[in-house]
């Protein structure tokens, strides 16, 4: 594999999913984007017309639109962009049952953990490679209940009246220029449909892996929760490191209904070599209940603000963030919560840890409008900083209308206590022990919302980070 | 680049008739000036034809389209002064000048021309300055030359204070030399009477090393039926271990657009304060931007603002900590009746060797209203780690414990609400409790309540 080269030797080793697999795939498009390519990606999927006519009027608002100027430094994107495979196909179809899944594909999933956790745990699970996902499976108990958990291809083939009802509704292609891009060359992704009073009683996982060096991956999903439907919903996300820079830019979509109640967990931890811009969204009607986690650990850069449109009385909105910035990498990630509908409510909890000469920037949007009487939301964004280079940056965007509202919004930026250091130290610990016992005391309000695995997972991440950064 | 000595006597500009604003009013302006001035108006000029309108595309502007807010060829550009020494002055400016007899010094300006100058002749001895800018080109030239739109507020900062810097007609200087300590404020009273009218004024304010000023100006006019835009530029440096306390009270009438842009240079030790009061004119736009440059420097950044109506308030402010070892501390409050509307926008921004920083910004807003809107955005950039920042908004409405409270008491709804009212925003005032200052702005603020 010559293109393949991995970075050894800067100090990413502790990445431990940095592993490379034989290139596997069946076909891909030419690097780079235009409209063959776009109706290549719609040939292959067998799509119907309404479809490429929406991907191809995609592309052209992809193209009017400019590089956003805030955020990161984005100055680098637009060559990476023509360099990229915006589709590659790793296998012919997609798998119900793991033991026809390719075995390369297979081993990286299995290397990853996802098999053995879909056993213990889960009450489906979605794995995707590059473009597609290589498998989907559901437990035979919720299926039965009329649970779809599948990739949102058969979505779009298999319930085509339900996939285009809401479809692009909650974010539409002019929503923003990466939005724009997704809904061109959109490629794998989860459809997950929750019918009335339906309660998953564990969670459901997706996993997004990347393989392909100088590689794009589009991933669309759709959720919909009917009323009082519950259901909760994990993704990860892991690739290799390269020397070139690849790209990942999903939508997701949530529906939620009257009373239904969904959390939607992400722990990202992209290589360092990734762009990951990220449009996240939720319509929370009458009495419902969206929880966005947000574990942001990888990426170069990342541009991602979970967000909950609260359009119905009643509506609550709860976003946590929790971002690690280390060497070279920029974490802009935050939320956004629209107050539209009376007595609804929302909180954004937000850490951030930045280290050497990672960049972690908070920014968010509590925005109310005038008919939303009653309305309460609450911000708070802690910052730690653990060396002189490191940044933190914090722009909250508060906008009410109407006198009706409680708004507020609080952030702290800090340095680990020569005080908390030199307690534990007294009590026999290491410096580096005593730094991630102090992390991990700092973003334990949100890690203990977290799957255990993944818990211990950011926990022993974090543990790893530390070494050798007592200066 | 020297004081030209032939230009020593002749007044800026004599005409009477107000001009438009264009590169001629610039040649006119700068006749008779000494050739620096001339040619950083020029420069001023320049930069202002090259610099885009501000457009809300743009995240300083986003709440405000400026390009609604005023046409500038729309406006005349008003370079003489509409009333002599001894001419009659209108109701408003006589009674704030009454209000103002303990103080170290008097300054009237009217339409952006100083009219009036008075001094304590002991301060005087000591080397205290303080002049109308037109006469300190002439008499304090190098002073001028040095720091007038240079440093502190250059033209390169934005459009609007290009284009105040080739357009200011006049303004004050105060300067107060080392070891020289000011007991009683200076006071400013500025006054505006033409509708349809630009004015363009300059303040520049020096405290030497270990000296001690206070400065407290107040904006005025009557209602307008015509928009009316009055632009300031206020550069304030505070050397070595200087206290300075800078006030400015904006009362201006309804259709008056008043921006202001103000910076703050803070050096060792220095203490350096300002509290911007916004109740008048329609739309107000300041940007403030405070800089601390040496260890051991402190500024306190107060605001209040209390719109009704239509009123519109945008506060743009920044605290910049370039130097180890410094703080600063920023209190907005503001209330909203009717229609009205506020941005703050606000940045704590730590530079890389700025360790040790405290920095505080809490920016607080009351809705009276259904209309009302407030929006605010307190952000923080910090490159440095040792530091302590932290920054809170809020929005919110009347407590109602409060009003129960004072109900229970015998107080009607209205003047129950109007104590709370005072006493959120009052709360600001108490953190520079200046001679006169606290009563001024209160009775303001009552005025403006017996509306509500």
């Amino acid at each position: 594999m010559p293109e393949n080269q991995l970075v050894e030797g800067l100090g990413l080793d502790e990445y431990q999913y940095g592993f490379v697999d034989e290139e596997a795939h069946v076909y891909r498009t030419k690097p780079g984007l235009d409209e063959g390519v776009v109706r290549e990606i719609s040939e292959h999927k067998e799509e119907p017309e309404w479809m490429l006519e929406f991907r191809l009027k995609a592309l052209k608002i992809y193209e009017s639109k400019p590089m956003p100027t805030w955020g990161g430094d984005l100055s680098h994107l637009e060559a990476t962009l023509h360099e990229i495979y915006f589709y590659v196909k790793p296998q012919e179809q997609m798998e119900r049952s793991w033991d026809d899944v390719p075995d390369t594909i297979k081993n990286t999933f299995e290397r990853l953990g996802i098999p053995e956790a879909e056993q213990k745990l889960l009450s489906g699970v979605g794995a995707q490679y590059e473009s597609e996902m290589v498998y989907h499976s559901l437990k035979e108990e919720w299926s039965s209940k009329g649970v779809i958990f599948d990739s949102i291809e058969d979505g779009l083939k298999n319930h085509p009246d339900l996939f285009r009802e809401h479809f692009a509704t909650i974010i539409p292609a002019a929503d923003n220029k990466f939005a724009a891009l997704n809904s061109a060359v959109w490629s794998g992704g989860s459809f997950l449909y929750i019918p009335k009073g339906v309660k998953l009683d564990t969670p459901l996982q997706a996993y997004f892996r990347v393989n392909q060096e100088r590689m794009g991956q589009f991933e669309r999903t759709l959720i919909i929760l009917d009323e009082g439907a519950q259901a909760h919903y994990i993704e990860g996300c892991t690739a290799p490191v390269y020397s070139t820079d690849s790209f990942h830019s999903g939508v997701i979509e949530v529906v939620l209904k009257k009373d239904s109640r969904f959390r939607y967990t992400t722990i990202q931890n992209w290589s360092n070599n990734m762009y990951n811009l990220v449009t996240q969204r939720a319509v929370v009607n009458e009495n419902a209940t969206m929880e966005w986690l947000d574990g942001n650990l990888g990426s170069k850069l990342t541009m991602k603000y979970p967000s909950c449109y609260l359009v119905g009385e009643g509506a609550h909105g709860d976003i946590m963030s929790i971002a690690y910035a280390s060497d070279g990498q920029h974490q802009d990630t935050g939320g956004k919560v629209v107050h539209v509908a009376p007595n609804t409510t929302s909180s954004i909890t937000s850490k951030s840890i930045s280290k050497g000469t990672g960049r972690s920037s908070y920014r968010g949007l509590c925005k109310v409008y005038e008919g939303a009487h009653n309305a309460r939301s609450n911000v708070e964004c802690d910052a730690l900083l653990i060396n002189s280079t490191s940044r933190t940056d914090t722009y909250p965007y508060i906008e009410i209308e109407g006198k009706r509202a409680t708004i507020g919004h609080e952030a702290t930026v800090s340095k680990i206590g020569d005080t908390q250091l030199f307690y534990l130290m007294s009590r026999g610990l290491t410096k580096e022990e005593a730094m991630a016992l102090i992390v991990r005391g700092f973003i334990e309000p949100i890690a203990k919302q977290l799957p255990l695995e993944y818990a211990v997972e950011l926990n022993r991440l974090i543990e790893l980070e530390m070494e050798g950064s007592v200066g | 680049m020297s004081n030209s000595p032939q230009a020593a006597e002749a007044p800026i500009a004599e005409e009477e008739t107000p001009s438009s604003l264009d590169e001629s009013a610039v040649e006119r302006i700068s006749e008779g000036a000494p050739s620096w001035l001339s040619e950083r108006r020029r420069h001023a000029w320049s930069v202002f034809e090259d610099t885009p309108f501000p457009s809300t595309r743009s995240e300083e502007w986003r709440y405000t389209d400026v390009s609604r807010v005023v046409n500038l060829a729309d406006l005349r550009l008003v370079t003489d002064g509409g009333l002599a020494e001894n001419g009659s002055r209108p109701a408003g400016l006589v009674a704030a000048m009454e209000e103002d007899l303990a103080a170290s010094g008097h300054a009237v300006l009217v339409d952006g021309s100083v009219v009036h100058v008075d001094l304590d002749p002991a301060l005087e001895e000591q080397g205290v300055i303080l002049t109308s800018l037109r006469s300190a080109v002439h008499e304090h030239g190098d002073l001028l030359e040095e720091l007038l739109a240079t440093e502190v507020v250059p033209p390169e900062d934005g459009k609007l204070q290009a284009l105040n810097a080739a357009l200011w007609t006049d303004g004050v200087l105060l300067y107060v030399p080392r070891n020289v300590k000011l007991d009683l404020p200076v006071r400013v009273t500025r006054w505006v009477s033409h509708a349809g009218s630009a004015v363009f004024a300059r303040t520049l304010i020096v405290a030497e090393p270990e000296s001690q000023l206070s400065y407290v100006e107040e904006l005025l006019s009557d209602d307008f039926d015509q928009r009316t835009f009055v632009s300031s530029a206020v550069e304030v440096i505070a050397r070595d271990g200087a206290q300075i306390q800078f006030v400015s009270i904006q009362q201006l009438g309804r259709d008056v657009f008043c921006q202001s842009a103000q910076r703050t240079l803070a050096h060792r030790d220095a203490k350096l304060d300002t509290l911007n009061v916004s109740l008048g004119a329609s739309v107000t736009r300041l940007d403030l931007n405070s800089r601390l440059l040496g260890p051991g420097a402190h500024s306190e950044l107060l605001g209040l603002y209390f719109g009704d109506e239509d009123q519109h308030f945008d506060h743009n402010t920044s605290q910049d900590h370039v130097a180890p070892d410094t703080g600063s501390d920023l209190l907005y409050k503001g209330a909203l009746d009717d229609r009205a509307q506020s941005a703050f926008r606000g940045m704590i921004r730590v530079h890389r060797d700025a360790q040790r920083t405290d920095a505080y910004q809490t920016n607080r807003n009351l809705l009276l209203s259904d209309e009302c809107r407030a929006n605010s955005l307190p952000n923080l950039e910090i490159q440095a780690d040792d530091v302590r920042c932290s920054h809170g908004a809020t929005v919110g409405q009347l407590d109602s414990e409060a009003l129960f409270y004072l109900l229970s008491r015998g107080l009607s709804q209205d003047q129950a609400e109007r104590l709370i009212v005072l006493g959120f925003l009052g709360d600001v005032l108490a953190r520079l409790p200046l001679g006169g200052v606290v009563e001024k702005v209160t009775r303001a603020i009552e005025r403006k309540l017996e509306h509500v």
